[in-house]
């Protein structure tokens, strides 16, 4: 098997929280804490989570948008820390990103054309006019007419401004995406466009998308495995097929049960969890869900549990998950594995 | 639901804007009824009108831009007056209790939960002391399920979590014992396990005051698990009412049926196509002539571009706004 495209290993941010008149150092946000995944050729990795899990920043400390604080990210095999400006500036031609909101992301000022000619310009890539060719077939392969070109970013819809970024996005050909809430600000109709454009553009350029995003079933629509995070943490890794059927982690399963299913005559049993999450500034020991899990005994609060394999390719970090009650009855599950076949 | 008389009905509403380059009518001959205990959920996407509508009926349309053109809004069988006033919006206030999407845009910064809490109280019990109004918002707090309540009222709004301040803006709403709930997109910034924990919060309060709700959102998952009917509105119309079983089964309107179609479910294939509605929503002044959705419906022919269908009543409660519905159900 070749190396992945994409491999993190114990990735780590923390933000220094400071106080008092001289700011001394009080504590660290541990906004990400030991985070390790691979991502293929052409896969989705979807990573879930809810707000403050840290998925954000694990997006943006991959793509060295915020420095980490230590880990190793390896993209075809190179260590991204030991790279030098120049060869940084060849690899982001392959390493992209969307964001949750378009409108923020495009200068208003600059036309249509102007930021997509950008990337080409940034590169010194083709003559004034190939690039004016460019935009304008960029334009026609994310579903707007050429003659957009023309016109400003506040001239267009939602959906169309982030087709204008994922225009942006593949501009130079990457081998990855990464989707920060790409979808999440859309609503339904347009949502369902943008998500069969990035499957097609995904197919088409065999794009490796991280995927990330709070909607659980989007990510399981896009998502060739999914990674659950939790207070910085990834505590569960699995097939989308896997990970919904037969969630292992208590923290999956109250994620999982707690989508509202757009089914009426579907009634089924909702683990609804206590309290919040507890702040990232100095995080509990031992599992960082043990605070609200309903199976917590005295050795998660001591130790962080260890990975272990549930599966071929399903690693949960549960000291209990071998002795939890099944999570899905079983026609659902079943109902569940034959749906994402 | 039930033939008896329902707790809020609003009849033809017409309402809207006055904007830099003329009037914009937002929400277009609305009628929609919410029957006593029961939930009425108010669906479509970013500028449908559906908001608007909520904010006709409490009174508060921002001034001087919004205007209320016709309609009526009756609360248990009393018609409302046209809203006029902060004076009124009190009065609906308290019968009618509103919870928005954002609690930390509707909660006041800079004053303690308690205070904002125990102003809420005194427009409804004037002659209560400080004291005893007090003891009303600790006893809201644990309603709402609100851990140390004592405490809580202490602390300022960014003291809390955004699960925890929408709790605070449900306590609030629900201060006036009000016989209409109006949540709009309550759940809608918040994570999904939070999200869980207040719509099992707020069907708790309504078994428990008897409450009627109008519940507006955008996600058809929220309404499936939470309402007993549904009105879908598009471009400022209703363009199908029904129960909930009957509209997530036989949906009608060919909007309804590629909004359901659009969403991925745990059980449709993964990967694979979506299925969409093409185009987007038009602009309020731009609206296409005859049926609002001709220009994005797969169905549509000339009469569609013609003539507007009106809402017609069917059997079984099952109302659309379609000419074709007919011929789509065979």
């Amino acid at each position: 098997m070749s190396a992945p495209l994409l491999e993190v290993r114990d990735l780590k941010k923390y933000y220094p929280v400071r106080a008092g008149i001289f700011l001394r150092k009080i504590g660290d946000v541990h906004a990400v804490d030991g985070v390790s995944f691979t991502l293929d050729r052409g896969e989705t990795l979807g990573l879930v989570g809810e707000s403050g899990c840290g998925k954000t920043t694990v997006g943006r400390t991959i793509l060295n948008l915020v420095p980490k604080t230590s880990g190793t990210v390896l993209f075809e095999g190179r260590d991204l820390a030991t790279v030098g400006r120049r060869e940084w500036r060849a690899l982001r031609r392959d390493m992209q990103i969307i964001f949750q909101d378009p409108m923020e992301s495009l200068n208003p000022r600059h036309t249509i054309g102007t930021i997509l000619e950008e990337p080409f310009v940034i590169h010194g890539l083709g003559t004034a006019a190939e690039r004016r060719r460019w935009a304008a077939e960029l334009l026609e392969r994310v579903g707007l007419p050429a003659s957009a070109v023309n016109r400003f970013p506040h001239e267009f819809s939602g959906g169309q401004r982030q087709r204008i970024g994922i225009a942006r996005a593949i501009a130079l050909k990457p081998k990855l995406i990464v989707c920060d809430e790409a979808v999440s600000a859309l609503d339904v109709s347009v949502r369902a466009q943008i998500v069969n454009l990035l499957l097609d553009l995904q197919r088409e350029m065999q794009l490796a998308l991280l995927f990330i995003a709070h909607d659980l079933s989007v990510v399981r629509h896009v998502s060739d495995r999914v990674a659950v995070m939790y207070l910085g943490k990834i505590v569960e890794l699995a097939s989308s097929a896997d990970i919904y059927a037969e969630p292992r982690h208590p923290y999956t399963r109250a994620l999982i049960s707690a989508i509202p299913i757009p089914d009426p005559e579907q009634r089924r049993s909702r683990i609804v969890l206590e309290g919040d999450v507890p702040s990232p500034i100095n995080p509990p020991a031992g599992c960082p869900f043990h605070t609200r899990c309903p199976f917590a005994t005295a050795v998660c609060a001591e130790r962080m549990p260890a990975w272990d394999a549930a599966g071929p390719g399903h690693a949960v970090a549960c000291h209990h998950w071998r002795e939890l009650p099944p999570a899905v009855a079983k026609e659902e599950r079943d109902a569940r594995l034959a749906g994402s076949g | 639901m039930s033939t008896s008389q329902p707790i809020l009905e609003v009849r033809n509403l017409c309402c809207g804007f006055h904007a830099e380059d003329g009037y914009v009518r937002v929400v277009d001959d609305v009628s929609f009824t919410v029957a006593r205990g029961g939930t009425l959920g108010l669906v479509g996407e970013s500028g449908c009108g559906k908001t608007v509508s909520a904010l006709a009926v409490m009174g508060l349309l921002p001034q001087p831009a919004g205007v209320i053109e016709s309609g009526t809004i009756a609360l248990a069988g009393e018609p409302l007056p046209a809203a006029e006033g902060r004076a009124l919006a009190r009065i609906r206030g308290r019968r009618i209790g509103m919870v928005f999407q954002e609690p930390m845009t509707a909660l006041n910064p800079v004053h303690r939960i308690g205070n904002q809490l125990i102003e809420a109280l005194r427009l409804y019990e004037p002659g209560k002391s400080t004291g005893e109004l007090r003891r009303r918002a600790i006893e809201l707090l644990e309603q709402v399920g609100i851990p140390a309540p004592e405490q809580r009222l202490r602390e300022y709004p960014h003291q809390l979590s955004g699960g925890m301040r929408q709790r605070v803006m449900i306590a609030i709403a629900i201060a006036g014992r009000p016989e209409v709930l109006i949540a709009d997109e309550p759940t809608t910034a918040l994570d999904v396990t939070v999200q869980a924990q207040i719509l099992d919060l707020l069907r708790q309060l309504q078994r428990d005051h008897g409450m009627g709700m109008l519940f507006i959102t955008h996600d058809l998952g929220v309404v499936a698990e939470l309402c007993d009917e549904v009105a879908v509105m598009y471009a400022g119309r209703i363009v199908e009412r029904a129960p909930v079983h009957t509209l997530f089964k036989h949906p009608r309107h060919p909007y309804t049926r590629g909004l359901i179609a659009s969403v991925p479910r745990l059980d449709t294939p993964a990967k694979a196509r979506l299925e969409t509605i093409e185009g987007v929503v038009p602009a309020l002044d731009a609206l296409p002539a005859g049926c609002r959705f001709s220009n994005r419906c797969p169905f549509a022919d000339d009469t569609c571009r013609a003539l507007a269908p009106p809402l017609e009543p069917s059997p079984l409660q099952h109302d659309v706004a379609c000419h074709h519905w007919r011929r789509l159900a065979a």
